[in-house]
């Protein structure tokens, strides 16, 4: 009894100093996270600020529509022009295959050996490094088609390499559309087809459309799948040639090309510029994602976002 | 007389029936036709149905395809080196002899330098990622989430060459200045740049996984009187693990493959690394490097192609590892 009456005293006052350590420790770890998430909005704010800082001086107008030279003074404007042809490209391709797939695996296949099946493989095609897929586009259309380097084979193996993240987008821009939709559209009538082309996609427009373009932001700058395939150079003569079949330096392979590889003198003025401009350019598909997205999602639905 | 209004009568009957029976023709002729219009839309848009479905099963059928053709595509090619050329697999996997113009292909170096650069990115990125994962799905208040999450997509869309480009112009001159390293350019650099790069991966899987926890959990831990360090540390990341493991996975799968970001702050030297700062070259950085020079069919080559199809392994090998830790969750 004594010495019961004599520890619960002390017992809570040990509990109350355990309590104000701990409230101790939680408050640095919740500090130590904020400054760890602060430290990543830092990290952007710099990378951003330092590469308009390097890259501001190289932008003219000159700079962005002349040619590349083997001397100083070299632009890049067949590079953006094939940075967009080749997106544009890849898109025919990707746009439909993956939208196909992605209302297949979402509106009609049922849970089943095939419907794993697929999914599966695109899971596995998704994790294939962009460098792996570079070289399959070697074997497949340099080697086995003998195109050489061209813009169709890179936009094809992008398509390759970008087919499962939009299947991804477009069976969740389609669960999220709510079941009642689709239960009132078959309610009066409608088939699934009808039900899917007339209630479903206009419903999940806003997200398909930003997916599509946060996507294309990543075709435009992808690199290791096309070193192989569209090749390291530009026409010298037809620089804006609409023809698929020739090889197509982008703007992202410009930049790295010019490092690594050329003896232009002014690589320094060159790369830095390209880097902003593809930074720039990954800034506004972004902004023109959720733009576009919310715009699209409203004119559609009538509902906000 | 009596005959007449008889037949009167009778033509009468007679006309009400013709009447009856033109009347009834008539309206099953026009029900015949409306019927048969209602029907031949309903097979219109039934064969629309069917054509629509098998186009749909089209596209998924070909991203089996795809991927079956690219596995062996690549088998075929990447085991040339042992079919063709005779090349043992032990020697290309442990021996750091080499030399592809006298048909040595011992790609030890290689393969040291992608699990180091690997595992430097996921020893930094990875508790990094997962505690901004926490902060974003337990402590961050809505409008620092807005803010954070833009940022965070942001980091995702830089292309990586300028991710390089970065390395080479900020970090590269940095390392150089502050190190013991001459050029700056190695091992570090690229686990730097690396692990920058599957942050955004790590953090968004690792928030998913700790929103997907169920609030009872959180509401438990409360109200046994822990604070929320203790309910993060306590409760929820036991929860959350396969979730987590799945996130660093993938961040792994993301660091092996990247190719020229690695290439431009490795160093580009073919031998093991003497240090953190040190020099080395890695499996992506290596078929970058020698693929444009190699000629076809040359042993050269097909080292290069055994060196994709190993990175192709090994990327199937963590995605199954992502099934094992998802079914583990149940």
């Amino acid at each position: 009894m004594a010495s019961a009456a004599s520890s619960a005293p002390s017992r809570r006052l040990s509990s109350n100093s355990g309590v104000r350590l701990r409230r101790l420790i939680d408050a640095l770890a919740t500090g130590v996270l904020w400054i760890m998430a602060a430290s990543i909005i830092c990290l952007l704010a710099t990378f951003i600020m330092y590469l308009f800082y390097l890259g501001f001086h190289s932008l003219s107008w000159q700079f962005l529509t002349s040619a590349p030279t083997q001397s100083a003074g070299g632009g890049i404007g067949p590079e953006i022009y094939n940075s967009f042809y080749i997106l544009v490209l890849t898109l025919i391709f990707t746009v439909p295959i993956s939208l196909g797939a992605g209302i297949y695996l979402q509106e009609y296949a049922r849970p089943g050996l095939f419907r794993s099946v697929v999914q599966f493989s695109a899971e596995s095609l998704a994790t294939v490094p962009s460098i792996v897929m570079g070289l399959f586009g070697l074997l497949i259309f340099v080697f086995y088609f003998h195109w050489g380097f061209t813009a169709l084979g890179g936009a094809l193996t992008l398509t390759l390499l970008n087919l499962p993240a939009l299947v991804r987008v477009t069976q969740e821009a389609l669960a999220s559309v709510p079941d009642s939709l689709r239960e009132a559209s078959i309610g009066l009538g409608a088939t699934k087809w009808q039900t899917i082309m007339r209630t479903v996609l206009p419903s999940a427009i806003g997200r398909l459309t930003t997916g599509i373009v946060l996507i294309a932001g990543r075709i435009f700058g992808e690199t290791a799948a096309l070193i192989f395939t569209a090749g390291l150079s530009v026409s010298a003569n037809h620089p804006y040639e609409l023809n698929p079949f020739r090889s197509a330096e982008t703007l992202a392979i410009h930049l790295w090309y010019t490092h690594s590889e050329s003896v232009i003198p002014d690589v320094d003025r060159v790369g830095n510029g390209s880097a902003l401009v593809l930074l720039i350019m990954v800034l506004a598909f972004n902004i023109a994602a959720r733009l576009a997205g919310s715009a699209l999602t409203k004119r559609f639905t009538g509902r906000s976002s | 007389m009596s005959d007449v209004p008889k037949t009167d009568n009778r033509s009468h009957r007679q006309g009400i029936g013709e009447a009856t029976q033109v009347v009834a023709s008539l309206w099953f002729s026009v029900g015949k036709e409306t019927l048969s219009v209602i029907s031949l839309q309903a097979a219109k848009s039934h064969r629309n149905e069917r054509i629509a479905v098998n186009v749909l099963r089209g596209a998924a059928v070909f991203v089996i395809f795809a991927i079956a053709v690219l596995i062996v595509y690549l088998a075929f090619e990447g085991t040339k080196t042992f079919s063709v050329d005779k090349f043992p697999v032990w020697k290309f996997l442990f021996s750091s002899d080499y030399d592809p113009g006298n048909n040595l292909g011992g790609s030890a170096v290689f393969i040291t330098g992608t699990l180091l650069v690997t595992g430097f990115a996921i020893v930094v990125g990875g508790p990094f990622g997962i505690a901004v994962g926490v902060f974003l799905s337990e402590v961050a208040p809505a409008r620092m989430a807005q803010i954070l999450k833009p940022a965070i997509e942001l980091l995702v869309g830089i292309p990586s060459v300028v991710y390089g480009w970065l390395g080479l112009t900020l970090l590269v001159p940095f390392l150089r200045t502050h190190t013991s390293s001459p050029s700056g350019f190695g091992l570090a650099a690229a686990g730097i740049v690396l692990s920058i790069m599957i942050l955004p991966t790590v953090i968004s899987l690792s928030e998913d996984a700790f929103r997907s926890l169920p609030v009872s959990l959180r509401e438990g831990s409360m109200a046994l009187g822990s604070t929320r360090w203790q309910m993060i540390t306590g409760v929820l990341l036991p929860s959350a693990s396969s979730g987590l493991t799945v996130a660093l996975i993938l961040g792994i799968a993301r660091a092996i493959g990247e190719a020229l970001a690695v290439q431009m702050v490795i160093g580009n030297s073919s031998q093991f690394p003497r240090g953190i700062f040190a020099p080395t070259a890695s499996l992506t950085t290596e078929i970058v490097i020698d693929m444009g020079g190699a000629p076809q069919g040359s042993f050269q080559e097909h080292v290069l192609f055994s060196m994709a199809l190993l990175l192709l392994l090994i990327a199937m090998a963590l995605i199954l590892l992502v099934r094992f830790a998802l079914r583990g969750r149940g």
